[in-house]
């Protein structure tokens, strides 16, 4: 197992490398840098930009550019964000908890309720509740993410307002609640994200879990424990789901490149201040660093998470091996 | 682009007839109401403002965004503050802010600022002449980089005579020397910022401190969630009715549009003509159409952008630009896109600018005189029906930004406005980064260019002489008329107003006949704010000027009024 994950980890660091590498080339040969973005106004002269190119490091080579991040990256410097003026450090320090907020809590919740949709199913195969069951997660399956965020805003901040439209807080009153009026106001911004992100990952998970269930439910062991009189809804709760959790455990590794990435759309819908959003308009504002940092965090998390995957799988599977 | 005219008709109308009736309904402009003075229970209340950017420098002399520069403004003042006409010729208008008064040296190459004795920073130490000359070197030093720098290059220095009088020396005598001065240099405090070298300033912790003169403070500023500001109440200017204003900051246009009509937030600068169907039918808003100073042209490159310095093989002709000009129904794609909201321009010029003239005559809408002034150049169809001459097809780009709608729409009908007349555009949509660098460059064909000038003829300069042709100017056609220069310069020399205007008339009437560029629209700017909350007078330059003057009655308050500037709970 030790040389597994030794592999893994060199392999995981390599690929960090990589897609930090392309992305850094990537935004630096798109069109535009950030001081033209932000001091494209009248009466800037180009020396101005060009002044503050040369504060940056903006006007060298971009081979000397990328060894200066690389060194800096490896000290765990990220560089000054253009857009915010801030160095990234600072500006993801505030993002990725809001994010790991959101996204951690959905997926918390809708593994809990995939899991739960996908045994409800399974219990009576076919029946009323499996196939009604079966059309509303084929259809939340279908719909697009950001769709789904403005039907649920539409309804639940507008039509029936009961919900907040956007934001992590109330901008004014938060800071005079009490701690449990601060707590129910946080939680009263959650709602309309979470239920989004929820509805659309528990769609995905319950139809996993509902073929992996579907694939053991024949199996020897399964007739034997019903024929030795377990009823058919303990032998799938008892037996069937613990036989059948492998796929999930591998979903919930893909998962977790989300918490640090972030969901765009749902952000972007509620304008929830996360790492996607961040991600999404430091490329529009040519942010060099803060894309990269960006793209760093989100490789390092898709690394992490394959790895943790393949791990919890072979712990969790005594017949798989690793090698 | 397959889209056709049509399919753009009926998106218009469907907002259309609410647009016209919002206007009708809530349309009585802000700047001829006479609103009600506030009483002394009138003062208090809290305006929640929605963005749809997030502040990164609120430091005078580094900001480049509308929110940098409106939080800045709120939080620092000038010497003095221009007047609702904007004049920027002498002082005549100006009003006082830190400088109680101003005397002009009999050569007028000097003024003396008198300070307010009684104006202080935020922290309480007395605003001093020293700071004044401060804020002008921090300007004009190169290594800050101040975006303004240019603005100031005729101030020579500031010397201090006291500790509440400042002398501004000057190297010529110009009619805007005084708004070069106080328009554009905020006063900042020495004691706070001089301890940083200026080059350091950009990444300066201390620059985010916000710490001004101005009628509010910084109390607190969360990345992604909000910035409050609240009233200086001991200010020297008096305190401003509003206890407090807290921005309501997002990334996105719509999330801060929608905290606006879910009432989270009670203001929202720009709404776009789409919008303006549910603010009719919101009982608690109202539309707060206020003046602006931009405009939109299709500015048509003269220079050919694959060999710079020759003439463009199409646009270098002015029959041909007079022609695609004369092609373009420019009232009815006004009606299209924008409904009755939004004004046609009328030059070069938008029309609160100080110089402009909306009586000019303009190219007009004929098809067939720009058909026969294309004939008579020697643009003939081609077996496609795109002209030719000499081997060169009569086809071009229309670069225009992903980011607005309206800029998209207007592109599509200018494609086909030049297909009746045998030219063939491709829009060519890029984001603002990839736009910005083509205009830079000068590496576009026409493009869809939007913005709002300085208020005052420099403004004018800026754009269309000579002296812009370069990076550093905004001559982004690269049009070139030595009789256009000399009456910009000219005007921009006149001490009489009148004789500003009438050189720039000319110049205009010039540059018309000349077609750079196809003068569109200038975009309706409407603003949603809660009925509530009553307003004053807006500048065209700076909606925000009397911000600290917005008062919300008493009886019509809501929780988040009432707090007072009681100080946050203890988390």
């Amino acid at each position: 197992m030790r040389r597994f994950v030794a592999g893994r980890l060199a392999q995981a660091v390599i690929v960090v490398f990589l897609v930090t590498t392309v992305t850094f080339l990537l935004v630096h040969l798109a069109p535009g840098d950030p001081i033209s973005v932000a001091l494209d106004k009248p009466g800037v002269t180009e020396a101005v930009r060009q002044q503050w190119r040369e504060s940056f490091g903006l006007d060298r080579p971009l081979g000397e550019q990328y060894l200066r991040w690389v060194g800096n990256a490896a000290r765990g410097e990220l560089g000054w964000s253009f857009s915010f003026r801030r160095p990234v450090r600072d500006v993801i320090a505030e993002a990725l908890p809001r994010t790991l907020l959101l996204v951690g809590l959905s997926v918390v919740f809708s593994f809990a309720l995939g899991i739960v949709v996908a045994v409800l199913q399974t219990e009576r195969p076919g029946g009323h509740r499996d196939r009604w069951l079966g059309r509303i997660l084929l259809l939340l399956y279908s719909v697009p993410d950001f769709w789904l965020a403005l039907v649920v805003l539409l309804l639940f901040a507008y039509r029936v307002p009961i919900f907040p439209p956007s934001g992590i807080v109330d901008p004014v009153l938060h800071d005079y609640m009490s701690f449990s009026g601060r707590l129910a106001d946080r939680l009263r911004h959650l709602v309309l994200p979470v239920t989004t992100l929820t509805l659309l990952a528990t769609a995905a998970i319950s139809r996993h879990q509902r073929s992996a269930l579907a694939e053991v439910m024949p199996s020897d062991w399964m007739r034997t424990a019903i024929a030795k009189g377990l009823s058919h809804r303990r032998a799938v709760r008892r037996h069937a789901l613990r036989n059948a959790l492998l796929p999930s455990i591998t979903l919930a590794g893909l998962y977790l490149p989300a918490l640090a990435a972030g969901a765009l759309f749902v952000e972007k819908v509620y304008s929830w201040p996360g790492m996607g959003l961040l991600a999404a308009n430091a490329i529009v504002a040519r942010d060099y660093p803060l894309i990269t940092a960006s793209v760093l965090i989100t490789s390092v998390a898709v690394a992490f998470g394959a790895l943790l995957a393949d791990v919890a799988v072979a712990a969790a599977d005594p017949r798989v091996r690793v090698s | 682009m397959p889209c056709t005219s049509h399919r753009l008709s009926f998106r218009a109308t469907r907002w259309i007839p609410a647009a016209i009736a919002g206007v009708l309904l809530f349309g009585c402009t802000e700047v001829k109401e006479q609103p009600q003075s506030a009483g002394p229970a009138d003062v208090g209340g809290t305006m929640v403002v929605a963005t749809p950017a997030e502040p990164g420098s609120i430091l005078p002399g580094l900001y480049s965004t509308s929110i940098e520069r409106q939080v800045t403004d709120l939080l620092f003042d000038r010497l003095a503050e221009i007047g609702d006409g904007l004049n920027s010729i002498g002082d005549k208008g100006f009003r006082p802010q830190l400088a109680a008064r101003w005397e002009w040296a009999p050569d007028s190459l000097s003024i003396v600022f008198h300070l307010d004795p009684r104006a202080r920073w935020h922290d309480g130490q007395p605003v001093r002449a020293s700071d004044v000359r401060y804020s002008v070197n921090l300007i004009k030093d190169p290594s800050f980089g101040s975006p303004m720098a240019s603005s100031t290059m005729n101030v020579d220095s500031v010397s201090v005579r006291d500790s509440l009088t400042a002398v501004a020396y000057f190297k010529r005598h110009t009619p805007e020397q005084f708004f070069d001065l106080v328009y554009q240099v905020s006063i900042v405090p020495e004691h706070i910022l001089g301890n940083t070298p200026p080059a350091q300033l950009k990444t300066a912790e201390v620059a985010r401190r916000g710490i001004g003169s101005g009628r509010f403070r910084l109390a607190k500023w969360e990345q992604g969630k909000s910035l409050t500001l609240v009233a200086d109440t001991l200010n020297y200017r008096g305190r401003p009715k509003l206890d407090r204003i807290v921005y309501s900051l997002s990334l996105d246009f719509n999330s801060a549009v929608a905290r606006l009509f879910s009432g989270d937030a009670d203001f929202f600068e720009q709404l776009r003509p789409e919008n303006m169907a549910k603010l009719a039918t919101d009982t608690s808003l109202r539309a707060l159409p206020y003046p602006s100073l931009q405009h939109t042209f299709l500015a048509l490159n003269t220079i050919d952008p694959a060999h710079p310095g020759q003439p463009n093989p199409i646009f270098g002709d002015r029959v041909v630009r007079r022609a695609l000009t004369m092609a373009v129904d420019r009232q009815g794609m006004l009606r299209n896109v924008f409904g009755a909201m939004a004004h046609p321009s009328y030059g070069p010029f938008p029309r609160y600018l100080g110089v402009a003239d909306t009586t000019l005559p303009q190219l007009p809408y004929d098809t067939l005189k720009a058909r026969a002034l294309l004939d008579s150049a020697g643009w003939v169809p081609g077996p496609d029906g795109v002209r030719i001459r000499n081997g060169q097809r009569l086809a071009f780009g229309i670069t225009t930004t992903v980011s607005s709608a309206s800029r998209k729409q207007y592109s599509v009908l200018l494609q086909e406005a030049f297909k009746r007349i045998g030219a063939a555009a491709t829009v060519d949509a890029v984001d603002f980064a990839g736009a910005s660098t083509k205009l830079q460059g000068r590496s576009f064909e026409t493009a869809l260019v939007t913005f709002s000038p300085d208020p005052n003829v420099s403004g004018v300069r800026q754009a269309w002489s000579s002296a812009a042709l370069g990076k550093d100017g905004l001559n982004y056609p690269s049009y070139v008329n030595p009789t256009v220069d000399a009456l910009l310069d000219s005007a921009t020399l006149a001490f009489d107003p009148a004789r500003a205007r009438a050189y720039s008339r000319r110049a205009f009437e010039i540059i018309i006949e000349d077609a750079p560029g196809i003068w569109l629209y200038e975009a309706p700017t409407v603003a949603g704010i809660h009925k509530r909350i009553h307003t004053t007078g807006i500048r065209a330059d700076e909606y925000w000027a009397g911000m600290a003057d917005w008062w919300i009655p008493a009886s019509e308050r809501t929780p988040r009024d009432r707090i007072g500037l009681r100080p946050a709970a203890t988390p």
